[in-house]
């Protein structure tokens, strides 16, 4: 049973690495025959990083859509950021984050305490708000299917095991880490004794593979491969190829 | 505007009559649809995916965050639920999943995968031609999922099966076959060009040529074909600019339409009937290739032609050119003598027709031509305009009377921005618009008229 849930883990890994590594290719070897900028679009590659900042990292688009499903959304992902570092730091690097950060290993510990704790509450909350929004509003609920709620619920769940790991007293800090070490150095040892710990890790596992399969799969790379946000309006001053053109300069009849 | 509450299938009954053999044969489409149709359709579904990232990216990455629900135009007009982009873009998704994703194959149902049944067949028929191709939708999805892109897959995809709506084949045949959407022939097109200089003549006592399939002119004029019988007065202001800036300048009888209704078919035949606009200028040796006023003519120009029949180095760059960049120039060079004041007494407002703003980048240029020659000129709200802007409720080939429903309930959030300004007068360059307003204005009980840029800057040239 000690190395069932390592296994797992593995196996959802090389499922989510490789998945996505396929998805990503795909997209990025699928020809975009024409230019379909959305205009007003900028004419240099600076604009287009600007563009694709804004919305990568401020969600612009979806602020102009819909400022009160932006708030939940942009919080949210926010949130997920902030915990995958906290686990990398606190779970993965402690010792470097605690260095870079000048703390002491109490002040490190206070700090994952009190930054966790708040975190994982808003996340919680903020999927919450999203959960309830497909519920509760008439459009969100007409267009919401199955997948959506199960990787909203998912998410939650995740969020809802770690945090009951931090608001239980009997968590056991150092052997998580020494579990995330020897998983990371392949020399995967016991996991800790713990429900909410075993839990946590099958519902991860779970969502690693869900993510290639759903429409999760926007983590990898959907907006930054988006023709439409990534492209320059510059169709007429520099030629743009189609890859596939039925008839090219060479092939195309003579006119009458 | 107000965002109306749901009602399921409020307009799954208005749907743009089918072509026969007599014009599916002819553009190389199967004349009835096949007996393995669905195979057949899976097939072009495959090709497609291969050969298009927007569709393969845009089917995978949708959230159904609901963003775009509210913000398409023939949603908020209907309150159809499958005029929300994100469930229209659906109809086409479940099939996708369905039949080439895993998640889809293994859960079906749970996955949100269907089976593509004729049940579907009738759904896409239905709502991929209550989708003009505006790509409102796409200015507000975080990862520009852009509706129009999966609207034209879905068209292509019933295309290779026989299922196209009579207008839009209709035409493309003419288009084909005479060089132009109305079908106007060689003969008639020159005399409508001379009795538009007669008029020219009359109104201002001076010789104003239209000159047809001149050689060696500098500018190739390639107008939408309404312009010279609907729209004559947009003509005529071609004219007067062409004359009082002093470019020499020629129309064509074999690329006579700047409109390309391959766009709203399949590639081949955008591909097609763009190709005359390019021939045409090489025939014709002229320097410059110039757009009309008309809207998605734009998008197949300015961001198509050269990748469909380029390169374009025989012109000079950049090259095409919209009549309205041609004549913002002029004016801010001060090429031309202009009265204002032959344009007083009215309140003008400007209706961008969405493939200038959205995917063609030209919105100031009328604006600056507007300010310059007519003193009343105001903005309709701000979140309507420029790449916010309203479809007219026509665009992409619904511009056809058994569609009427749908487009004058896909023409209410334009309509009603348009009577919050009290302007009496809609200016737009675009023949599809111009043709799909004056309806709507009588549809809505508005009162007022619907001219062209060229039409108002005519009026304010001092020849």
């Amino acid at each position: 049973m000690a190395c069932v849930l390592p296994a797992l883990l593995y196996l959802a890994a090389a499922v989510f690495l490789i998945g996505m590594a396929w998805r990503t290719r795909t997209w990025l070897r699928t020809p975009v025959p024409l230019k379909i900028a959305l205009t007003p679009a900028p004419q240099s590659v600076g604009g287009v990083a600007v563009r694709l900042a804004g919305e990568l990292f401020g969600f612009r688009s979806l602020l102009k859509a819909d400022p009160f499903l932006w708030i939940p959304a942009w919080l949210f992902h926010v949130s997920l950021v902030c915990l995958f570092f906290g686990h990398l730091g606190g779970l993965v690097i402690p010792k470097l984050t605690e260095g870079v950060l000048g703390l002491s290993e109490d002040q490190f510990e206070h700090v994952a305490q009190v930054g966790g704790s708040v975190i994982g509450l808003l996340a919680m909350l903020f999927l919450l708000v999203l959960l309830l929004r497909r519920l509760a509003l008439e459009r969100p609920r007409w267009i919401s299917t199955f997948s959506d709620y199960f990787a909203l619920v998912l998410l939650l769940l995740i969020v809802i095991t770690g945090n009951q790991m931090r608001f239980t007293s009997h968590f056991d800090l150092l052997q998580s880490r020494r579990f995330v070490a020897g998983w990371l150095g392949l020399h995967p040892v016991a996991a800790p004794h713990e429900l909410w710990f075993t839990a946590h890790i099958l519902l991860i596992s779970t969502l690693l593979i869900y993510i290639p399969f759903s429409k999760l799969v926007h983590a990898g790379g959907a907006t930054l491969l988006s023709p439409t946000l990534n492209q320059m309006n510059d169709p007429r001053i520099r030629r743009h190829i189609n890859p596939w053109d039925p008839t090219p300069a060479a092939k195309r009849p003579t006119p009458p | 505007m107000k965002i109306p509450s749901l009602n399921p299938g409020a307009c799954a009954g208005v749907r743009a009559h089918r072509a026969k053999k007599e014009l599916l044969t002819p553009l190389g489409l199967p004349a009835e649809l096949p007996a393995d149709w669905r195979e057949k359709a899976l097939h072009k579904f495959e090709e497609l995916l291969g050969r298009s990232r927007s569709l393969a990216l845009y089917l995978d990455i949708c959230v159904r965050c609901g963003g775009c629900a509210d913000k398409c135009p023939f949603f908020m007009g209907t309150g159809d639920p499958n005029n929300m982009p994100v469930a229209r873009a659906d109809l086409l998704r479940k099939v996708y999943r369905r039949y080439f994703t895993t998640a889809g194959k293994l859960a079906g149902r749970l996955a949100a995968a269907e089976e593509l049944t004729e049940k579907t067949l009738n759904e896409w028929y239905t709502y991929f031609y209550q989708c003009s191709e505006c790509r409102r939708c796409a200015v507000f999805c975080p990862f520009g999922v852009d509706t129009a892109e999966l609207t034209m897959a879905a068209r292509e995809i019933m295309a290779s099966i026989g299922v196209a709506p009579k207008y839009v084949t209709e035409v493309v045949k003419k288009a084909h076959e005479i060089g132009n959407n109305l079908g106007i022939p060689d003969a008639a097109w020159r005399d409508s060009c001379q009795f538009l200089e007669e008029e020219l003549k009359e109104e201002t006592g001076v010789d104003i040529k239209i000159p047809v399939n001149q050689e060696g002119a500098d500018v190739l004029l390639v107008p939408p074909s309404a312009d010279l019988f609907a729209n004559t007065d947009t003509m005529m202001g071609y004219a007067k600019y062409f004359h009082a800036a002093g470019i020499s300048w020629t129309t064509s009888t074999y690329a006579s339409e700047a409109g390309n209704f391959g766009l709203f078919l399949n590639y081949e035949h955008l591909q097609k009937v763009n190709r005359r606009l390019v021939d045409a200028a090489r025939q014709l040796c002229v320097k410059r290739l110039v757009i009309g006023e008309c809207g998605h003519a734009w998008r197949a120009a300015q961001a198509f032609m050269d990748t469909l029949n380029g390169p374009l180095d025989f012109l000079q760059s950049p090259c095409p050119q919209h009549i309205c960049e041609l004549a913002a120039r002029s004016i801010r060079e001060g090429r031309l003598k202009l009265n204002k004041s032959a344009n007083d007494g009215i309140t003008v407002t400007y209706h961008d027709p969405c493939n200038l703003a959205r995917a063609g980048g030209l919105t100031e240029e009328p604006r600056e031509i507007l300010r310059a020659v007519v003193s009343d000129f105001r903005e309709m709200a701000a979140d309507t305009i420029r790449e916010k802007t309203y479809c007219c409720g026509a665009g992409g080939g619904l511009l056809t009377d058994e569609l009427m429903e749908v487009r004058m309930k896909g023409a209410k959030p334009r309509a009603e921005a348009f009577r919050a300004t009290g302007a009496g007068y809609l200016v737009t360059p675009c023949a599809v618009c111009k043709a799909q307003f004056p309806v709507v204005f009588e549809h809505y009980g508005i009162k007022a008229q619907v001219v062209g840029v060229m039409d108002l800057l005519g009026k304010a040239i001092v020849i």
